[in-house]
C-alpha cells in the first residue's frame, strides 16, 4: 500500500477547465513536489502533506480527465491532471494513507487540532469508523462483483456480516485478502486479445461518388496491420520503400491502385502496368514469400491429408497423360498467369491468417512499427509441430466406438464440500488399516462391487433376463458394497479415532466450532498481515483484530465446557490448535507492544 | 480381442466389433481358403481397413505352412499412411498378446520423392525431376565414373546402403514411409532402395495400385471403385527430345552396346512393372529395329505420320486396327514393330546411359502409344481433335487414345495373385464388377451397416428459402436467383450446425463463379462472419495447406467450411469425419462433361459391349461421385453428420434410387422435397438428438456392437443378417 514515494507524470493546473503545466509529480511520505518539465516554468509546487486539507477525485468512467484536487488548509488547492485513472488510483491511494498518518501525526502533538479540521473527505481518526479513504475507488461493476459473491458464498456472507458490519475491518480490508476472487473474472476478460474478424479483406471496398472516376479507399491502421499480415510481399516492400523510397502516402496510393487493377480481373491491362512501374509489379505479382512458406509448411503437414505427396505416385502428373479435355481444366492464358492472382487463395490465406491470430502487441497507430514488429514476430519460428502432428495420428487411427472408454474407472471430481472429500479419503484409510478384523465388509472392495455389476448387466443384456434376474447372494453382494460407502459414517460412529471427530459431535457444536474456526482464519489472515506496523492506521487495525479475537477465545472455552463429557476429549483436540494460533497472535502482539514503547518512550502508549 | 473364425484364430485389436466386420472377415476368409478372387461391398465408417487387415495377418499366424503375403493397394499416399498407421495398432496388439510369433515386416513403398532423404535430390520441384537427378547420383555408371573421379557427386546415402550389402535390411515391424525415412536418416541408407529390397521379404506391402497394373495402359485409373481404366495418351505438336541430331550422335557413340542387354544392375531398371504382358517380355526384338539408327528412322517416320494426321480439321475416331493398317500403308511401319517400340526405346536409353529421363518423357509417350496401338486390337480407340469444343477458333490439335475396357489393365493382375480382393464402400451395382473387370469371383458380397441410432441425415433440398427450385441444370446454373438460394441454404446452415462443413460443387469453374458472386452480393461475407471459409484450388500444395487450416479451424473449435469440387482430389481421397464436418452439401448433380469425345467413346463402346444405355450410365456415374462425396463424413458409428442434396433432380425417383442402400435406407419421404426452412427446421433437430448420450452397444432387437462373447456365442448367425 504505501510504498516510500510515488512519482507520476501530470499536470498542474490552477483550475479544472486550464490547460495546465506538464510536469512530474512526486509525493514521499510527507511531502508533495511538483516539477514542470519546462524549468524555467514557475508552477514549482513543494508542500507538506501536513498542509493538505482534503482532497477530490473525478470518477472513472464519467467523462471528465483524470483530476485530483488536493485542497491546501489556507484555502486554495492544487489540480493535477494525469495521463489515465491508474494512475491516478495510485497516486490518491497514496495521498490517502500520507493523510491519515500526517493527521494521526498532528493530532499526537496538538491533541484534537486535526480531528476538528478534518473535513467530510479526510479520513477521520475516530477509531472506530475509520474509513479507509478509497471507499469511493470501487466502481460500479466491482461492487455488483462483491455483492454477487457474497450472494452465492454464505459462508462468505457470514463472515462479512460479523466483520463488517461489526466494524472490525473495513469494506475493503476485508476484499483486499480476496482480490482473486474479485479480478478472476476481469482480470482474464482485459488480458485476451481480440483476434482478427474473419471477413477483412473484404472490408476494404472502394466508394465511388458516382459522378467522376475516382474511387476513394478508406485506410484504418487496423486494416493497414491487416495488409501486412496478408501479404509479406506487400509487408517487405514497405520496410524497403518506406520512408526512403517514398512516402507513406505512395506506397498505399500504389498499392490500392494494383489493387484496383486487380479487382477489375484484366490480367493484361495488370501486365502491361506491371512492365512499366516495377514498385507496382511488386503488388500485382505472387507472392514468393508466401510460396516459400508454403513449401515449408508443406513438410509439416498432416500425412493423412498430404495431397501434394500423391503427384510423384500417379501417371496422371504426367504430360499428356488423363484425358485432356474433360471439361474441367479452365483455359487459361499462360502468359499473364502471375498477374492472376484469384479470390479464392485469398480466401484461403485469410483463412490462414485468421487461425494465426494476432502476432503482435503493439499500438496500430503507426505503420512503420505495426510492420517492424510483424517482422519480428515472423522470424520467431513455430517448432515442437512434429510431435503433436503424430500424436494426432495416432489419435485418428483408433476406431473410438470400438474401443473401450478410456476413462472408466475414474470417477468425477467435483468438491464441492472439501469436507467431503476429506472424510472419504479418511474412511478408506480406515478401511484399509482394519481390513482384516472386519471381515463382512472388506470381502468385497467397491471396485469389485462396481465391476461385477457391471458384468451382470451386460450379461443381462446379452441374454435377456433369465428367471432369477440376478442370483440373491450376487444381489446382496452388490447392494451391500455399494450401500456401505453410503452409510458408513453411521457404522463407524465412535468406533475409529481415526474418524473425523466433527462428525461424531452433535450438530450445534459442530456448526459453531467450524463457523469459529473460519472467524479465527480470517481474523489471523488479517493480523499478521498487518505486521510491521508502519502506520498508525495499521495499529488501529491490529488492536481491533485483536480485541476481536479475544472475544472468541473465551467463546471456545464455553464450548469445551459445555459438550457431554464423553465427546469433551474430542473437542478438545479440535480446539486446541485454535488456542495455540491465539495464543501465539496474542504473544505476537505484547512483545509488539513492549518494544514500541521502549523504543519511542516519550510517546503515549499507542496513539489513541 | 481374439474369437475363432473356423479354423482361424483372429486377433482384433479393439476391445468390441461390429456384426458387419464380422461377417466381412468371414466372407475374406472362405475366399482365402478357396483362393479366389473377391469383391466385398461395405459402407463407409465400417471399418474395412482394419477388418481385411486383421484376418490377413491372423490367418497367416494361424496356417504357418500357408503364409499369405498381403499386396494392399491404396489410391493415394495418404490413404496408404493412414493403412500403415491402422496396421501398427493391429501389430503392436497382436506382438503383445502372441508374442515374438506375430512380428511382420510391413513396408510403404511410394515414388523417390516421397522417400528420398538426400537435400540435394529434394530440391528438385516434381517427381520425374527427383527421379532424374536421384538417376543422376545412383546409376551404375556414373558410380563407376565417380570411383574414377572422386570429384563426382554421388549419393553418400546410397553408397553407404550398397557398402552395407546383405546386411542392409530392415527390422521386423510396421514402417509408414515417415518411418522409413527417418530409419534411412538414422542409419545413413537410402531409404528408397531399401524399401525396395526389402518389398521381397515383407509380409505386408502397401503401396499405390499404379505399381500393380500395367504402367502403359493405366494412364488414367479412377479409384478401385471406377467403373474403367481409362487409358490416354495425348500428343500435342512436336516433342523437343526428339531432335534427331542429337540423338544420333549418342547413337552412334554407343550403337554397339546393345549387345550387353539383360544383365543390368538394378538401380538402372526403371520400376519394374510386375504386370507388362509376357508375351512382349518373351518375344525377341523385331530385327528391322534392332539397329538404333533404324529404330531412330522408324520413330521419326512415326511422329511424321502422327503429325500429319494432327492436321485435320474434323474431329475423328478410329480404332486401333484401322489406326495400324494406316500406319502401315502411309508410314510402312508394321505392327510388330510398333509393338516393340516400349522395350525398344528402353533399353536403348540404358545403354546410352541417359540419366535425365524427365527430358525424355515425351519420347516415352509416343513410344508407350506405339505398343498400346501394336498390341492391342479393342478396347481402346483414338480420337484426334483438332480444336477445343469451347474455343472452336483455336487450332489446338489434340489425338489421344482411350482405353475403354478396364479388364485389359487389371488382367496380368489376376494372372499373377492368387487372390485379389476388391473391397470399397461403393462397388453397387455389385454384378456389374466381374463383367466390366472381367473375372469370376469366388465371393461378391455386400454388407449392410448396422446403425446404433440414425446417425446420418440424408436430406433433398428443392427449394430455397423463396420457394423457388434450385438446381445446376445448364439453364438455371448462371440464375441470380438459384446463386442465392444456395447462397442463403448455406449461411443458414453455417449458423446452426457446429464445427466444420463441406460444400461440393459440380466444376472449378462453377464453384469459381459462384464464389465469386457470392462475395459480391455480400452473402460470403455473411458466411465469414460464422465460421472461416477454405478453397479447393487447382494448386495441389495449395489445397493441403487450406485443407491443414480448415482442420486447425475445426480442432480450435472456430468452425470452417470447406469449397470442394466433386471428382476433385479431395472429393476422392479425404475423410471429414467427426467434427471435421457434421455436414455435407452437394450443390448440384456433378454429370461428366458430356460433351468430352473420349466420354462419347467410352459411352458407345459400354453400350456396345455391355448393354448398358448411355443415360443410365451417367446418372449412375454422377450419383456415386454425389455418395462418394457425401460418404466422407462418417468414420465410426460414434460419428455423426447431415448431408444434403441441393438440387431439384434428386427428388426424382430415376436418380435417387442410384443411390447407395445405406444412404437411401436413411433417406425419409419427409426428406425427399424440402426447402431452406425446411432443412434448417430438421438440422436443428438432428443436431440436438445427436448430442445426446447413448447407448453404443445398440439398445433393444439388434446389436450393433458385439463383444469376445457375443462372437463366440452367435457364430454365423451374424453372418445372415449382415447381407442384403
Amino acid at each position: 500500500m504505501a510504498s516510500g514515494h510515488v512519482i507520476k507524470r501530470a499536470k498542474y493546473k490552477t483550475s479544472p477547465k486550464g490547460a495546465g503545466t506538464p510536469g512530474v509529480l512526486k509525493m514521499t511520505e510527507n511531502k508533495i513536489m511538483f516539477k514542470p518539465n519546462d524549468p524555467t516554468s514557475a508552477s514549482k509546487i513543494d508542500v507538506e502533506f501536513r498542509s493538505i486539507k482534503g482532497y477530490k477525485n473525478t470518477k472513472e468512467g464519467s467523462n471528465n480527465p483524470p483530476l485530483l484536487n488536493l485542497s491546501l488548509e489556507q484555502g486554495g488547492s492544487y489540480i493535477f491532471e494525469f495521463e489515465n485513472f491508474l494512475d491516478l488510483q495510485v497516486c490518491r491511494e497514496f495521498v490517502g494513507n500520507a493523510l491519515t498518518k500526517s493527521g494521526d501525526a498532528a493530532k499526537a502533538k496538538s491533541g484534537d487540532n486535526a480531528k476538528a479540521k478534518s473535513g467530510e473527505a479526510v479520513a477521520t481518526s475516530d477509531r472506530s469508523t475509520v474509513t479507509y479513504p478509497d471507499e469511493q475507488l470501487i466502481s460500479s461493476a466491482e461492487m455488483e462483483l462483491r455483492i454477487k459473491l457474497l450472494r452465492e458464498n454464505s459462508e462468505l456472507q457470514n463472515l462479512h456480516k460479523k466483520f463488517v458490519l461489526g466494524n472490525i475491518l473495513t469494506e475493503s480490508e476485508f476484499w483486499a485478502t480476496r482480490k482473486k476472487l474479485l479480478d478472476g473474472d476481469s482480470g482474464t476478460k482485459s488480458k485476451q486479445r481480440v483476434g482478427f474478424k474473419s471477413s477483412m479483406i473484404l472490408d476494404i471496398k472502394p466508394m465511388t461518388d458516382g459522378r467522376t472516376n475516382k474511387v476513394t479507399f478508406n485506410l484504418t491502421p487496423e486494416i493497414k496491420y491487416q495488409i501486412f499480415a496478408l501479404k509479406p510481399a506487400v509487408h517487405r516492400a514497405f520496410l524497403n520503400h518506406v520512408p526512403n523510397k517514398m512516402t507513406e502516402k505512395d506506397f498505399w496510393t500504389k498499392y490500392f491502385r494494383a489493387e484496383y487493377l486487380h479487382s477489375t480481373k484484366n490480367a493484361v491491362a495488370a501486365a502491361a502496368e506491371a512492365a512499366e512501374d516495377e514498385e507496382l509489379a511488386i503488388f500485382l505479382k505472387d507472392d514468393d514469400i508466401l510460396a516459400n512458406a508454403a513449401r515449408q509448411k508443406i513438410r509439416r503437414v498432416d500425412p493423412t491429408l498430404d495431397m501434394e505427396a500423391d503427384q510423384g505416385d500417379d501417371y496422371m502428373h504426367l504430360p499428356d497423360h488423363g484425358i485432356f479435355r474433360d471439361g474441367s481444366k479452365e483455359i487459361t492464358d499462360s502468359q499473364h498467369e502471375q498477374f492472376k492472382r484469384t479470390f479464392l487463395q485469398d480466401l484461403n490465406r485469410q483463412g490462414e491468417v485468421v487461425l494465426e491470430g494476432r502476432t503482435i502487441d503493439v499500438e496500430l497507430e503507426d505503420p512503420r512499427t505495426v510492420a517492424e514488429a510483424l517482422a519480428q514476430s515472423r522470424q520467431e519460428s513455430d517448432e515442437n509441430a512434429k510431435q503433436e502432428r503424430l500424436d494426432r495420428i495416432s489419435r485418428m487411427t483408433e476406431m473410438e466406438d470400438l474401443q473401450a472408454p478410456h476413462d472408466h474407472p475414474l470417477a468425477p471430481l467435483c468438491i464441492k464440500d472439501p469436507r467431503d472429500y476429506f472424510d472419504s479419503q479418511l474412511l478408506k484409510i480406515s478401511d484399509d488399516t482394519r481390513a482384516g478384523s472386519e471381515q463382512l465388509r472388506c470381502s468385497l472392495s467397491s471396485e469389485e462391487a462396481y465391476g461385477s455389476l457391471r458384468g451382470s448387466i451386460s450379461e443381462i443384456k446379452a441374454m435377456g433376463l433369465s428367471d432369477p434376474v440376478v442370483r440373491p447372494e450376487v444381489a446382496v453382494m452388490v447392494l451391500n458394497g455399494l450401500t456401505q460407502n453410503i452409510s458408513s459414517t453411521k457404522f463407524q460412529l465412535g468406533k475409529n479415532a481415526q474418524e473425523s471427530i466433527l462428525n461424531s459431535l452433535p450438530n450445534t457444536t459442530k456448526e459453531e466450532l467450524l463457523h469459529h474456526w473460519i472467524s479465527i482464519q480470517e481474523l489471523l489472515r488479517h493480523f499478521w498481515s498487518s505486521y510491521p506496523i508502519t502506520t498508525s492506521y495499521l495499529y488501529a487495525k491490529v488492536s481491533r483484530v485483536k480485541d476481536a479475537m479475544s472475544k472468541i477465545y473465551p467463546q471456545l472455552e464455553e464450548i469445551k465446557e459445555s459438550v457431554p463429557s464423553d465427546l469433551r476429549q474430542q473437542v478438545f483436540l479440535l480446539v486446541r490448535p485454535m488456542h495455540q494460533a491465539l495464543d501465539a497472535a496474542f504473544q505476537h502482539y505484547e512483545a509488539d507492544l513492549q518494544k514500541r514503547s521502549a523504543k519511542s518512550g516519550e510517546k503515549p502508549n499507542g496513539y489513541v | 480381442m481374439k474369437f475363432q473364425i473356423e479354423d482361424v484364430t483372429v486377433y482384433f485389436p479393439y476391445d468390441h466389433i461390429y456384426p458387419e466386420q464380422y461377417a466381412y472377415m468371414v466372407e475374406l476368409k472362405r475366399a482365402l481358403d478357396a483362393r479366389g478372387h473377391c469383391l466385398l461391398e461395405m459402407p463407409t465408417g465400417t471399418g474395412k481397413t482394419i477388418a481385411l487387415l486383421s484376418l490377413i495377418t491372423s490367418y497367416t499366424l494361424s496356417k504357418p505352412n500357408n503364409p499369405v503375403k498381403l499386396i494392399y493397394c491404396t489410391r493415394t499416399v495418404h490413404e496408404m499412411e493412414k493403412t500403415l498407421a491402422e496396421l501398427k495398432l493391429l501389430h503392436a496388439y497382436q506382438t503383445i498378446h502372441i508374442g515374438d510369433r506375430a512380428r511382420i515386416l510391413a513396408v510403404g513403398l511410394s515414388s523417390r520423392k516421397n522417400l528420398c532423404v538426400n537435400s540435394r535430390v529434394l530440391a528438385a520441384e516434381n517427381r520425374d525431376s527427383v527421379d532424374a537427378s536421384c538417376r543422376r547420383l545412383t546409376a551404375s555408371w556414373v558410380r563407376a565414373a565417380a570411383v574414377a573421379n572422386p570429384n563426382l557427386p554421388t549419393c553418400e546415402f546410397f553408397e553407404e546402403y550398397e557398402k552395407a550389402g546383405s546386411n542392409a535390411v530392415l527390422p521386423p515391424g510396421v514402417y509408414t514411409l515417415q518411418d522409413l525415412r527417418a530409419y534411412g536418416k538414422e542409419k545413413g541408407w537410402c531409404p528408397y532402395f531399401l524399401a525396395r529390397h526389402m518389398v521381397q521379404f515383407a509380409n505386408v506391402v502397401v503401396y499405390s495400385y499404379q505399381y500393380l497394373l500395367d504402367p502403359k495402359v493405366a494412364g488414367h485409373l479412377k479409384g478401385p471403385e471406377g467403373i474403367s481404366i481409362k487409358c490416354v495418351r495425348r500428343l500435342r505438336r512436336r516433342f523437343k527430345a526428339t531432335d534427331a541430331g542429337r540423338l544420333r550422335a549418342e547413337y552412334n557413340r554407343l550403337v554397339e552396346g546393345l549387345a550387353q542387354r539383360g544383365n543390368l544392375p538394378f538401380t538402372d531398371n526403371w520400376l519394374s512393372n510386375p504386370a507388362l504382358p509376357d508375351d512382349i517380355l518373351k518375344e525377341a526384338v523385331p530385327g528391322n529395329i534392332r539397329r538404333a539408327e533404324h529404330f531412330l528412322h522408324v520413330l521419326r517416320r512415326l511422329v511424321q505420320y502422327l503429325e500429319g494426321r494432327l492436321e485435320t480439321d474434323n474431329v475423328e475416331k478410329e480404332g486401333p486396327v484401322g489406326f495400324v493398317a494406316s500406319i502401315n500403308t502411309h508410314a510402312g511401319i508394321d505392327q510388330k514393330t510398333l509393338k516393340f517400340c516400349y522395350d525398344r526405346l528402353h533399353s536403348l536409353m540404358l545403354t546410352l546411359e541417359i540419366t535425365d529421363t524427365d527430358e525424355f518423357l515425351h519420347i516415352q509417350t509416343i513410344c508407350d502409344f506405339a505398343t498400346l496401338v501394336g498390341t492391342y486390337t479393342r478396347g481402346f480407340s483414338i480420337i484426334i481433335e483438332p480444336f477445343d469444343e469451347r474455343m472452336p477458333h483455336i487450332p489446338d490439335p489434340v489425338l489421344q487414345l482411350s482405353c475403354h475396357d478396364a479388364s485389359l489393365a487389371i488382367k496380368p493382375v489376376f494372372d499373377r495373385f492368387q487372390s485379389v480382393v476388391i473391397t470399397s464402400g461403393t462397388l453397387s451395382p455389385i454384378d456389374l464388377y466381374p463383367r466390366l473387370l472381367n473375372f469370376h469371383p469366388v465371393v461378391s458380397r455386400s454388407f449392410t451397416m448396422s446403425l446404433t441410432r440414425d446417425c446420418i441425415c440424408p436430406m433433398v433440398l428443392t427449394r430455397g428459402s423463396d420457394q423457388l427450385p434450385v438446381s445446376t441444370k445448364f439453364d438455371m446454373r448462371s440464375d441470380l436467383g438459384v446463386v442465392r438460394n444456395y447462397g442463403r441454404l448455406l449461411l443458414e446452415m453455417a449458423s446452426v450446425v457446429p464445427d466444420g462443413i463441406v460444400c461440393f460443387f459440380v466444376s472449378y469453374s462453377y464453384m469459381d463463379g459462384i464464389v465469386n458472386s457470392w462475395n459480391e452480393n455480400g452473402i460470403l461475407k455473411e458466411i465469414m462472419q460464422h465460421k472461416l471459409v477454405f478453397i479447393e484450388t487447382q494448386d495441389v500444395v495449395e489445397t493441403t495447406l487450406a485443407l491443414d487450416n480448415y482442420r486447425k479451424a475445426c480442432d480450435c473449435g472456430r468452425g470452417a467450411i470447406f469449397f470442394s469440387v466433386a471428382r476433385g482430389k479431395v472429393a476422392e481421397g479425404i475423410d471429414f469425419d467427426r467434427h471435421y464436418g457434421r455436414l455435407v452439401i452437394m450443390f448440384g448433380v456433378p454429370f461428366q462433361y458430356t460433351l468430352s469425345k473420349i466420354l462419347l467413346a467410352r459411352l458407345e463402346y459400354l453400350r456396345d459391349t455391355f448393354q448398358i444405355k448411355e443415360g443410365d450410365f451417367l446418372t449412375f456415374d454422377a450419383l456415386r461421385q454425389a455418395a462418394q462425396c457425401v460418404g466422407r463424413v462418417i468414420r465410426s458409428k460414434a460419428d455423426y453428420g447431415m448431408m444434403i442434396f441441393a438440387d431439384k433432380r434428386y427428388s426424382r425417383h430415376d436418380k435417387r434410387s442410384k443411390l447407395p442402400g445405406w444412404i437411401l435406407s436413411h433417406l425419409r419421404d419427409a426428406h425427399l422435397n424440402l426447402s431452406t426452412d425446411m432443412a434448417l427446421h430438421i438440422a436443428r433437430e438432428f443436431l440436438r438428438k445427436m448430442a445426446q448420450p447413448y447407448d453404443r452397444a445398440g439398445g433393444s432387437g439388434r446389436k450393433t456392437l458385439l463383444s469376445q462373447e457375443d462372437v463366440e456365442k452367435m457364430g454365423d448367425g451374424i453372418l445372415n443378417e449382415m447381407q442384403y
